[in-house]
């Protein structure tokens, strides 16, 4: 952000208080009458690496949507060819020729090539096991913060007996170690829900709910702290004497206070999702049908395909790497245009 | 014994070797450099009673040096009691080096295995109906201690094998429980308190002459003793399970020095063995290193360059992605072993029960494809199958069930399918193991060729071996299954280590659940009625007429292994008895 807005920064706070300052003055006339979120906006515009960020991630959401047209437009599919049609088994099943790097040249039937040993289409993987990542990602996230803020909302403004059972759970859940839980947990619905014509989707449910169940408590307890702040600002004592109910102080006066908290803890949990969908897949126990840049790293990190077929491993190793640099940079850049306090 | 990873559907490029050994014949198969890699003619294997130590001379051999043997994605054996001992990888070191028994493997020049004497002075002889046997123990032969090795001993060690309790997945919960005479109700020193065996009679030792008497006729117990379970434990305390698993006495050419269950075990020279007294053992290489769970991938890079630690290793294995370049950089250092051993698919006979939709299926199968996604190179660790019986086994007979070799083919499949009445579909329900992307890949081409034949296929993820819920009768998802798999070796070079267990009417590994009278019966009678040179060509018979009777099983491949050699390792070879390097002849050249 630039520096003009240094001035205002330092006094302010998450609170709807009059800002101290001279209201003749230049900067003062530029903000005026522009809401906290507006000035936010104009900020993020202004940095060069978020404008950049958003356009990647922009990008990849595009990709997550359209997967299915995009493929239509190449013409490739999630289809699984016979192996023997694309790869040659004796040359370490890698790509024949024909299918394009790394034996022969570009072809437009296959614009990232083929899968060694499989034969299956790396763009159709790439653009699905993007769908599914960000899915996968944004729904835990969303699960995750929304049970987050209720629980840090009612932890923090009840206090007493609510807040120390609340504090128990969120404790209690950080205890836990996630890699184990999710290790147990995967071959528990396995046996429960294998003969499921739906296991993919019943998969995926439940590696969102692991993902969720071990990710709101960071949000909570943030959002506890800044309850605890807020709870005895003036605006909330008013609400109280006016008897107003419980409910509406929380979601009226408070909710919109801690705007800026929560989409921070969002923009932050987003990409950590993305990379933690990566890496059980990668172990074996997230995404088990093939369709995730996880699994495809997995068959793709051998020393000689690495060698021989290095793309292979690249495109979704840069896939993974662009969306989680991109939205931890933009969660960064929404972090700085949210607080007033920060200055550059 | 079979495989533990079901390879037919999950065809992993780390071989987990579980169970078992032996197989009829072997060959490196070294037709060739590069890619044009050829099988040599096999045979069945051969014996020679007569034969006596020291063991001949390998050519050029000299003594000395550290031999490290890396074996990939293998978490070698629980245990080393020779009783226990049921593995391909256990079973091959310990034999070869630590562990002697009644009777033993060597190769011959052509790389066959032959089978001799080891503590036995002979090959056993057995009476008329092969109810009796009775071997002699050589009197030179010495523990590591410096002690003889006694027939009481190696009575003592007989006995063991019949405690299915302290052995559980040992060989002799099949061999000695079913052959031995009174075996079946003796529940074994240990388990049943009877610390000095005696409550058995069933071996007898007179002077060095140790007799074993048998339920049912038994004319391959001189196999059956080239098991290290056949061969001498210390009587009493010395032995007791399952401490002597972890430092065993040794009374081969190697002793135990070091144990680490699934990281590492050394042996080193054990200078109380006689080499007069051995007839297929040597003792060139100061030192063996066995290194277990190591990463295929590492040992493979390891392998191929060449440095000074790898110039004297040798890798048990190969992952199919080095194919090509190993091929081409080592040459003779890369050798091919047959391993015995089939793959199979098993419909389920209770439910399928037309000859045409079994033929479909096989029709369905997209070999070259599966074996491609499975990380196999086709042609090379697999080729085509046509019946049980491995190539090489004596009695094996090259037909045909349909003319010529069942390959992919759609339109076949579908004219079968058709023909018994099922032109709208058949359900096929089977299951894979969806931890290893290699089984999903394998399972992504199986349901891509059965579509492609008129079936449907719903496929079930399982996160255990698949041989968990096939072996379970109780297992929900077993009961919805009508395709199943095994793959199988045999124990020794004799069908009747093949044909029996997997299509005997109520065996474990039966998963086809076949069951014909007249199949059974053919079995009694091949055991108990033909004489012992007629049996292999009655198993081929008997092999013929089940896949062209009944085709009760798919065969989709037989395997073969592929074993690297550092390049100051002399003499690379196969030990074409059960499918492992040739530990008893290498030596480090200086």
């Amino acid at each position: 952000m630039s520096a003009q807005t240094a001035g205002p920064e330092t006094l302010g706070s998450l609170s709807d208080e009059p800002e101290h300052q001279d209201p003749n003055s230049q900067q003062a006339k530029e903000i005026s009458g522009k809401s906290p979120m507006r000035i936010a906006l104009g900020r993020l515009a202004k940095d060069k690496i978020a404008v950049v960020c958003a356009v990647v991630v922009l990008f990849f959401v595009f990709c997550a949507v359209f997967a299915g047209p995009i493929c239509a437009l190449f013409g490739v599919s999630l289809e699984t060819p016979l192996a023997s049609e694309r790869v040659d088994g004796l040359n370490n099943g890698l790509p024949k020729p024909e299918m394009g790097p790394p034996n022969g040249d570009f072809t437009w039937e296959h614009p990232m090539g083929v899968a060694p040993r499989t034969g299956e289409d790396n763009l159709a993987y790439w653009l699905y096991g993007c769908r599914v990542s960000l899915t996968i990602a944004f729904v835990a996230t969303m699960i995750a913060s929304i049970v987050g803020v209720i629980v840090g909302l009612l932890a923090g403004f009840l206090g007493g007996a609510v807040d120390r059972v609340l504090s128990f759970f969120v404790d209690m859940f950080l205890t836990i170690p996630f890699l184990l839980a999710a290790l147990t947990l995967a071959p528990i619905l396995n046996e429960r829900f294998n003969t499921s014509p739906d296991y993919p989707t019943i998969q995926k449910f439940s590696l969102v709910m692991v993902l969720a169940l071990f990710g709101w408590m960071g949000t909570a307890r943030l959002i506890r702290g800044e309850v605890l702040a807020l709870r005895e600002r003036e605006f909330v004592q008013a609400a109280r004497v006016m008897g107003m109910p419980t409910s509406r102080i929380l979601f009226k006066e408070l909710l919109p206070n801690l705007a800026a908290p929560i989409i921070i803890s969002v923009s932050l949990m987003l990409p950590a999702f993305v990379a933690l969908e990566a890496g059980l897949a990668y172990l074996g126990i997230g995404v088990t049908d093939g369709v995730s840049w996880g699994q495809t790293i997995l068959k793709a990190a051998t020393p000689t395909y690495f060698r021989e077929y290095p793309q292979y491993l690249w495109q979704p190793l840069l896939g993974i790497v662009a969306l989680v640099l991109s939205l931890n940079l933009l969660g960064d850049a929404v972090r700085d245009a949210l607080d007033p306090k920060t200055r550059r | 014994m079979k495989r533990n990873k079901p390879l037919a559907l999950v065809a992993g490029a780390a071989l987990l070797t579980l169970a078992a050994c032996g197989g009829g014949s072997s060959d490196e198969g070294e037709t060739g450099e590069g890619t044009n890699r050829e099988f040599g003619d096999q045979e069945g294997g051969t014996k020679d009673a007569s034969l006596q130590g020291p063991a001949a001379e390998v050519e050029g051999a000299t003594e000395g040096g550290t031999i490290t043997v890396y074996l990939a994605g293998d978490p070698g054996p629980d245990s080393l009691d020779p009783t226990g001992g049921w593995s391909v990888t256990g079973n091959s070191i310990q034999q070869a080096l630590t562990s002697r028994s009644l009777t033993q493997y060597i190769r011959d020049e052509e790389g066959q295995p032959v089978l001799v004497p080891d503590l036995a002075t002979d090959l056993g002889t057995a009476n008329e109906d092969f109810t009796e046997w009775t071997f002699t123990i050589r009197e030179d032969a010495t523990w590591e201690d410096g002690k003889p090795v006694t027939p009481e001993e190696v009575a003592f060690g007989i006995c063991r094998s019949l405690d299915s309790e302290a052995f559980p997945s040992g060989p002799g919960t099949k061999y000695s429980k079913d052959y031995f005479a009174g075996g079946a109700d003796y529940e074994g020193p240990y388990t049943g308190k009877d610390p000095q065996c005696e409550n058995w009679d069933g071996v007898t030792v007179n002077g060095q002459d140790i007799t074993i008497s048998m339920e049912k006729p038994f004319p391959e117990m001189d196999y059956w003793g080239a098991f290290m379970a056949m061969g001498p434990a210390p009587l009493g305390n010395a032995s007791k399970p399952p401490n002597y698993g972890t430092k065993p006495l040794s009374n081969g050419p190697y002793k135990v020095e070091s144990y680490k269950p699934n990281e590492e075990l050394v042996l080193v020279r054990n200078d109380q063995w006689a080499p007069e007294s051995d007839p297929g053992r040597h003792q060139y290489a100061d030192e063996f290193v066995f290194k277990f769970n190591q990463d295929q991938a590492k040992v493979d890079e390891i392998m191929l360059s060449d440095n000074a630690d790898s110039q004297t290793a040798v890798s048990a294995s190969l992952g199919s992605d080095k194919y090509n370049d190993a091929n081409a950089q080592l040459g003779d250092r890369l050798v091919q072993q047959t391993s015995q051993c089939v793959s199979t698919l098993t419909p389920d006979y209770t439910k399928i029960t037309e000859i045409e939709v079994r033929k479909a299926l096989a029709y369905a199968y997209p070999y070259e494809d599966v074996w491609i996604a499975g990380g196999e190179v086709p042609g090379v660790t697999r080729i085509p199958a046509n019946s049980i019986m491995p190539p090489g086994m004596a009695g094996k007979k090259d037909f045909q069930v349909d003319g010529e070799q069942i390959t992919y083919d759609p339109e076949k499949a579908k004219e079968l399918l058709a023909e018994a009445g099922y032109e709208d579909g058949y359900e096929i329900t089977m299951v894979y193991y969806e931890v290893d992307p290699l089984a999903k890949a394998t399972q992504d081409q199986i349901t891509k060729g059965f579509e492609a034949s008129g079936f449907t296929v719903n496929a079930i993820p399982v996160q255990e071996s698949p041989y968990n819920v096939w072996l379970d009768p109780d297992n929900k998802v077993n009961k919805k299954l009508n395709l199943r798999g095994v793959n199988w070796c045999s124990d020794w070079p004799s069908a009747s280590t093949m044909i029996p267990p997997l299509l005997g009417g109520d065996e474990v590994y039966n998963t086809a659940f076949f069951k014909e009278a007249a199949v059974d019966e053919e079995i009694d009678r091949i055991v108990t009625e033909v004489p012992m040179d007629e049996q292999p060509a009655a198993w081929g018979d008997l092999d013929e007429m089940i896949m062209t009777d009944y085709f009760p099983i798919i065969p989709t491949a037989f395997r073969n292994d592929l074993f690297v050699f550092g390049t100051k390792i002399g003499n690379p070879t196969g030990d074409g008895s059960i499918g492992a390097p040739n530990y008893k002849d290498l030596y480090v050249m200086q």
